[in-house]
């Protein structure tokens, strides 16, 4: 029994790890516990955390923390856990099945870097375009996604922080367009920066902090509505700092 | 306006592969940011405001995601995710950094009213269509 508890915490810990709610992750974990009739047993979560505790077999009081420390998007493992989840509710698995599950779902592929780093390119691409921006304007915002990605691979992979990877990442938006639009006098600055830094949006944040608030998840919401905000920032002083420095050594308004 | 469909389509579709989603999840969620960025042109040409606009479209994309979520049986912030992000203001992001580097701060104040607006209106109405689907599905269990 206690196994099962063990299971469900980390079902709720892939649903946190991957951008998942943080209602979600209780809901999920209580409701599993429930279909296995585990008694007492509770969650609080935050975006860093989980906390649970249950009685086990014996009437003893079994409590289960685990730290969140790094947190990717992968809403397919999230829907994988939630679909896992419906299942146990109708019919009960063994826990060695739902062990197996769940290893399956953790290993699942997620798309390579390199399909990561087109897709990059090509959203920052059709947001150029779609934002009135012309063909040029969209090829140097191709250019720029891809660089994006690239840097926020390479960050992650060396643990740094995400307010920084979006400082950078507004660096090279700003400086490769600057030195795109210097070079060349029909593309226009504006388009290719808004069109180019939006692969850096942080919807997911954003989202999960409106539905955190609305099932009454206060502490999640303000930290996901936060995280929000410091990337918005974070991208805002990027390019900031390139587009203040280049009039300086450069001089002009740009 | 065909134009605007397909590139709101590929941009949502490709951040849907920037967040993982896969399958008929993925061509669903781009549908959905395909549709309601046409939405958001049409009002927009019809004269509404940047801001009743993004209201009515992210009402839209709200209910859109609550009744796929139940067609497809995956959670709904799967096709709210990426359907939203058309709409979110990284114009009026840029320009209210533009404009208070430039040290223009009534233009810069201007934008940034606009878009903390905007985002305000978008966190509303996913709020609103959220809450009325648990209404809903309250009514229902109570009803049956």
């Amino acid at each position: 029994m206690s196994n099962i508890s063990y299971l469900a915490v980390e079902a709720g810990k892939i649903i946190l790890e991957n951008g998942g709610e943080t209602y979600r992750v209780e809901e999920t974990i209580n409701l599993i516990c429930r279909s296995y009739k585990i008694k007492n047993a509770d969650s609080y979560v935050t975006p860093t955390g989980i906390m649970f505790s249950a009685e086990d077999e014996y009437g003893n009081n079994l409590s289960i923390i685990k730290r969140i420390k790094h947190r990717r998007i992968n809403l397919e493992k999230v829907a994988m856990v939630n679909e896992l989840s419906r299942k146990v509710q109708e019919k009960v698995l063994s826990s060695e099945e739902f062990e197996n599950e769940l290893a399956k779902i953790s290993s699942s592929k997620s798309y390579s870097n390199l399909a990561f780093i087109l897709s990059s390119s090509l959203a920052a691409f059709s947001f150029t375009l779609l934002f009135q921006g012309n063909i040029y304007d969209a090829l140097v915002s191709l250019l720029i996604g891809a660089m994006l990605r690239i840097n926020m691979i390479f960050s992650s992979d060396y643990d740094v922080n995400d307010f920084f990877i979006n400082v950078i990442g507004g660096i090279i938006t700003s400086l490769t367009a600057l030195i795109f639009c210097s070079q060349f006098n029909t593309l226009s600055l504006d388009k290719i920066m808004i069109g180019s830094i939006m692969p850096l949006v942080p919807g997911v944040a954003l989202i999960n902090s409106i539905r955190d608030t609305i099932e009454g998840d206060l502490v999640s919401g303000l930290a996901r509505a936060l995280e929000a905000t410091l990337v918005a920032l974070a991208i805002a002083v990027g390019t900031g700092i390139v587009i203040k420095l280049w009039a300086f050594i450069f001089g002009g308004i740009v | 306006m065909i134009k605007q469909f397909i590139f709101a389509f590929i941009a949502t579709l490709t951040f849907g592969i920037l967040f993982n989603i896969k399958g008929e999840k993925l061509f669903y969620s781009a549908l959905g940011g395909g549709i309601s960025y046409l939405f958001y042109y049409v009002l927009l040409s019809m004269g509404y405001s940047a801001i009743s606009s993004t209201f009515f479209v992210s009402i839209l994309i709200g209910t859109y995601g609550e009744v796929m979520a139940r067609v497809i049986k995956t959670p709904v912030t799967i096709f709210i995710i990426s359907a939203i992000i058309p709409l979110v203001p990284g114009g009026g992001l840029y320009y209210t950094m533009y404009y208070t580097i430039s040290e223009n701060y009534n233009q810069a104040l201007k934008y940034g009213m606009d878009t903390f607006q905007i985002a305000i209106v978008i966190v509303i109405s996913i709020l609103l269509v959220g809450t009325i689907s648990k209404f809903v599905n309250k009514l229902k269990s109570k009803l049956i």
